[in-house]
This record gives structure tokens, sequence and C-alpha cells, in this order.
């Protein structure tokens, strides 16, 4: 009686493997590894702007990160003027001028350096501009 | 010969729980929550294209923020001082043009404080310019 008992219990594997799986698979879809921005940057509180979701993240929009000290960057890549004023050209004809512009800028920076980013968005045409801020802390810092 | 190795299937499953948990407790700890963001809109006018001079008559708000703090209409006066004005004006029109004047050295954080605080009260015509 006890021999066929144990026998059985080589079947209950399966779902176990299956559960591991599908933890597994979970976890890699849901982790982002990569870190496509400046987390130097300590961004303001913002409790009344607009809450970015997905949505309001099209594939269109440009996020230009200011560091504290005033390096500017895409996707944690600095860029020179120069090269920001040629990404936001491409963005410009590709889309038209509406496409959404962000700026996320540290609440200590200069305003100096972000004007100067303003400035080359306004000289290429783009006037309408949002800034970064924080609605709602969730990270424990 | 290979009936054998289902003979004690049990002990196998205590590495496997194991594992599991291992990978539960790995997760867990590696996530973090993410902030929740938002966005506060605002124009900026093409510089030198004195649309300032333009813009600047008397239905219009202006806020200039040194570094120091804000001062509202020629006033200099605190952040909440900036909310109750603010909130006043909003009563009578939402629409009226506000002008941000940032000076140079000023932090960023009180230009997002400010544009916060029109965004609070429904004012969405921002300008902001910039002082040398």
């Amino acid at each position: 009686m006890k021999k066929p008992k144990n026998e059985d219990v080589s079947l209950d594997m399966t779902p176990m493997i299956d559960v591991v799986f599908q933890l597994i698979i979970f976890f890699v879809v849901t982790l982002k590894m990569s870190d496509d921005k400046d987390t130097t940057i300590k961004l303001a509180d913002g409790k009344n702007g607009i809450v970015l979701t997905q949505e309001e993240l099209p594939p269109s929009q440009l996020t230009i990160d200011v560091s504290r000290s005033g390096r500017v960057s895409l996707c944690n890549i600095t860029l020179t003027d120069k090269m920001l004023e040629q990404k936001i050209k491409e963005r410009k004809a590709r889309y038209g001028a509406e496409f959404p512009c962000m700026i996320r800028a540290d609440k200590n920076t200069r305003h100096r350096d972000v004007a100067r980013v303003m400035n080359i968005c306004a000289a290429c045409g783009v006037w309408k501009l949002s800034f970064v801020a924080i609605q709602e802390h969730k990270s424990k810092q | 010969m290979a009936r054998k190795e289902y003979d004690n299937p049990k002990a196998e499953m205590t590495p496997m729980i194991d594992v599991v948990f291992q990978l539960m407790i790995f997760f867990i700890v590696t996530i973090k929550q993410e902030d929740i963001f938002s966005k506060l809109n605002a124009n900026r006018p093409a510089p030198n294209s004195g649309s300032e001079q333009k813009e600047e008559n008397d239905t219009s708000i202006k806020i200039d923020i040194g570094t120091e703090g804000v001062v509202f209409n020629g006033r200099g006066v605190s952040f909440k001082e900036l909310d109750s004005h603010l909130k006043r004006l909003s009563a009578s029109s939402t629409q009226s043009i506000v002008l941000i004047r940032c000076a140079a050295n000023s932090p960023h954080g009180f230009l997002v404080r400010v544009l916060d605080t029109c965004n609070k009260y429904k004012m969405y015509n921002l300008s902001i310019f910039s002082m040398d």
C-alpha cells in the first residue's frame, strides 16, 4: 500500500515546474534592468500635474534629462547642444512640432542650464514643453 | 531499473521548494516600486522674438523667480502667499496669461513649484522667460 502512494507523488512535480517557470517568466518580463534615464536626478514635487501614464508616453515623446551639474542627456547618453538640436529637429521632421517634449531636471539644477535646453527647443520651433515632477512618492529614499 | 528512479520522489521536492523560495525572495528584494510622475505643461516662446513685450499687458500675471524666492506682480511673496494670490485670481478667471520670469541662478525646483501651483488652480496659460 505504501509503495504505490510514493509512485504517485512523482507526478506532482509537473505543476511545480510549471509554477517555477511561470514565476521566472513573470519576473523576467516585469523587471526592467537597464536604466534608460539619469538616476542621479532628484525631481521636485508636483502633486497637481497631469499624471504620467504609459498612454502619456507615446513613441514620439522625447525626455531630456538635465542633471544637477547641468549635464544634458537622452537615455543616459550625454549630448552636446548641437547634438540635442539635431535630435529635436529629427523628431520634429517625423512627428511635427506637437510631439511631447519633456524635461526631467533636478530640483537643484540652476535655471541657466534648463533655459539652455528650452532655448534649443524653442529655436527648433518646439514651444510646448513639459516638466516632469513627482506626483506621489513610492520608492523609499 | 527505470522504476527505481521513481521510488523516492518525495526527497526531490525539497530542493525544488528551496529554489522557488530563493527565487521569490530574490525578486521581492530586488524589485523596487517606481514613483508616480506627473507632467507640468508650459510654453517657451522663441528667444529674441519680442513676444515678451507684446504679451505683457495689464491682464497678465507676472511671477518672477529669483534665487531666494518668488516675486508676484512686483511684490516679494512666500510660496504660501503665492498660492492664495493665485487662488483669488483664478476665482475670477483661469484664462489669464501667467508670465514666469526666472533668474539664471534660481533653482529649477522653484519653477516646478510655481508651475504646480498654477496647475492647482487650473491656470494653463503659462509662459516661461529667462533673465540673464
